[in-house]
């Protein structure tokens, strides 16, 4: 098996750490295997990028670390859980309370202003929703959208729309934060200025952000860079001087 | 979340006022057409609602409801005075005859024989006539019983009992007081007009008494259909009917049952009643299913927000229960729109049509349990998908 992940020191902590993961879709002739053995670390503090042709497995390997789907063999920790002995039950529960989530197409709750919309993630955890909104007021004045709570995300622009969902992503303190081609839908300055503030969270003690993307302007954010393909993480690089960190 | 659930539900405002009006539009076929059904039932029992001072109705054996029935022997009426606890009873006989309009145009009625001593029996007359005029001799009342343009007769004298062909395209008017009829190659005179209960099946009503019945009608060798009895204070009418059919052998039914009866009978006798059944169970199923399909389409269609939400951490039970909750708003606005809506209709129906309505207490509970039942199997249905969801269909890969 390839091994593409970072020589660690035994004691250090890592919000996400594969060793071997396959996965596969189908059976018999059908079988098609979109994960090939993935090893994959990703620190604390640290904003990784997934990059790769369309088909690659990026994102069958970020619904495996998000506790979405179940890889067929190997280990996965994440934020230190090992997500095979968790059961549905409980994968759910660690994605509502421990992960974020920023979507390429947003995917807001369109009947849903701002606030309600930044508020989804505690109620799903069980706040109520006056504790919510507070936080969500809170979140959403950090990128700058304090005076659009009522908005629909109809009346938002795109990046406006973009920054509702990284509050969304972050109203919940999670300390992993998964982005779904976050910039592929902005213009570039709007890009930019997401990828700013999501620099910015993984900035933040103990929290980590996997971005994947197909962006080349935003490479110079990430801290690494993992290029995937045919379901094998072929190469991991400095996002700074792009050097091969393995 | 619910309250979300709820918001997510009216933010599309197109489809949530679809999905409304096809739930009204259900809710108000099915309460309208039970309601219809319950108009042509209550009919079929008017003359025993007709005669809400009787208690007991008793008959022939073999009668089972107003609609068929045989007479009595004329010792009757006295072997039911005779039993203990009967407070008073009295005759009513039915029969069908022809009548010849002045124009020559002829119409089948029902004949009502009231007891002349008592006329019990005859309906609430129009214009403040008295009932007693009934006892001079040839005198009827006629009544519509349902129908609609039966009743008319010239309009001009010299087309009336014309000597030499019949005058049947002559102008008409309604039958009216002091008009005749004949029957049996007797002349009747209208004395009064009525307002019976409408009938099912519809048909022109005329009431006389029994001498006038007895003079009118062709020879019968008995004129007595049912003896109708009232209950002495403390006897139940069901005890006495019980009595009445043990000591002289005769069927004996407290009115509720024999109205129940009749339903019955109506169910399993009158083919109309079954067309009109397979109408309504067709309606309904028509309603039922534009209501299951739009809940469905409507899940169906924000499954990517469901996924959405899943991906966040919500549960399969916290999915449900936002669906059941936008399923159950749903379907307690329409019901409570469809119900007034019928309300309103069948009102109208019954002001400008005299349409066979009736909203019985139970027509809108069963056609709001009805609607709930069907839009929550809808929305039972509708949630399989959402549960089987995989939340990774938010991604832009997939």
């Amino acid at each position: 098996m390839e091994s593409t992940h970072n020589a660690a020191a035994p004691e250090e902590q890592f919000a996400v750490q594969c060793r071997g993961v396959t996965k596969s879709y189908g059976t018999g002739d059908a079988r098609v295997l979109a994960l090939r053995g993935i090893d994959l670390d990703v620190r604390p503090g640290e904003l990784l990028m997934l990059v790769g042709p369309s088909g690659c497995g990026k994102t069958t390997l970020i619904s495996v670390i998000t506790a979405i789907l179940s890889q067929d063999s190997g280990n996965c920790e994440v934020l230190g859980r090992d997500l095979q002995a968790m059961n549905k039950k409980e994968r759910t529960r660690f994605r509502g309370s421990s992960i974020g989530f920023v979507f390429q197409f947003f995917n807001l709750l369109p009947a849903l202003n701002a606030l309600e919309n930044v508020s989804v993630p505690l109620l799903i955890n069980g706040q109520s929703r006056g504790s919510a909104e507070t936080r969500a007021r809170e979140v959403l004045a950090e990128v700058d959208l304090g005076t659009r709570l009522r908005s629909l995300p109809a009346q938002l622009s795109g990046g406006q729309q973009q920054r509702v969902a990284i509050s969304r992503a972050l109203v919940h303190d999670p300390k992993l934060i998964v982005c779904d081609e976050p910039t592929s839908n902005l213009d570039h300055d709007t890009g930019r200025s997401v990828m700013t503030i999501l620099r910015g969270i993984a900035k933040s003690p103990g929290r980590a952000l996997i971005v994947v993307t197909h962006d080349p302007r935003i490479f110079e954010f990430a801290d690494r860079i993992a290029h995937m393909d045919d379901g094998k993480i072929i190469d991991v690089v400095d996002g700074k001087n792009r050097e091969r960190t393995q | 979340m619910l309250r979300l659930a709820l918001k997510m539900l009216m933010g599309d405002r197109a489809k949530y006022a679809g999905l409304i009006f096809g739930i009204t539009f259900t809710s108000f076929l099915v309460t309208f057409a039970f309601s219809y059904f319950c108009g042509f039932m209550t009919r079929g029992f008017a003359l025993i609602a007709e005669n809400p001072v009787a208690n007991v109705w008793v008959m022939d054996p073999a009668v089972e409801s107003p609609e068929q029935t045989i007479n009595l022997p004329d010792s009757a009426l006295n072997r039911v005075r005779s039993i203990e606890g009967v407070n008073a009873a009295w005759p009513l006989a039915l029969s069908t005859a022809v009548a010849r309009f002045p124009n020559g145009r002829f119409q089948p009625f029902q004949v009502i024989c009231a007891d002349d001593a008592t006329l019990a029996g005859v309906p609430a007359l129009k214009d403040g006539a008295s009932p007693a005029m009934l006892r001079a001799p040839d005198a009827v009342i006629v009544d519509p019983g349902g129908t609609d343009g039966k009743l008319e007769t010239p309009i001009l004298k010299s087309d009336q009992w014309p000597s030499g062909e019949p005058h049947l395209n002559a102008p008409t008017r309604e039958l009216a007081v002091g008009d005749e009829l004949l029957i049996n190659d007797r002349r009747v005179l209208i004395r009064a007009r009525s307002d019976a209960l409408p009938r099912y099946p519809p048909l022109p009503l005329l009431y006389t008494t029994f001498p006038n019945c007895a003079r009118i009608l062709l020879p019968e060798p008995h004129l007595l259909t049912f003896v109708l009895a009232t209950a002495a204070p403390g006897v139940f009418p069901s005890d006495l009917a019980a009595r009445i059919h043990d000591r002289t052998g005769l069927k004996a039914r407290s009115s509720e049952d024999f109205k129940a009866d009749t339903v019955r009978w109506f169910l399993i006798n009158s083919e109309d009643v079954g067309d009109i059944a397979a109408m309504l169970s067709l309606a309904m199923s028509v309603g039922f299913g534009v209501t299951g399909v739009m809940l469905y389409m409507f899940t169906n269609e924000s499954l990517k927000q469901y996924a959405v939400l899943k991906a966040m951490g919500a549960s399969s039970r916290l999915l449900l229960t936002m669906i059941l909750a936008q399923a159950g708003l749903c379907a307690l606005l329409g019901t409570g729109l469809g119900l007034g809506l019928c309300g309103i209709v069948g009102q109208l129906a019954i002001d400008q049509a005299n349409y066979p309505f009736r909203m019985m207490w139970f027509t809108p509970v069963v056609g709001a349990v009805m609607v709930l039942l069907v839009s929550l199997v809808a929305a039972a249905i509708s949630a399989r998908p959402v549960l089987k969801l995989e939340p990774g269909v938010v991604f832009a890969g997939r």
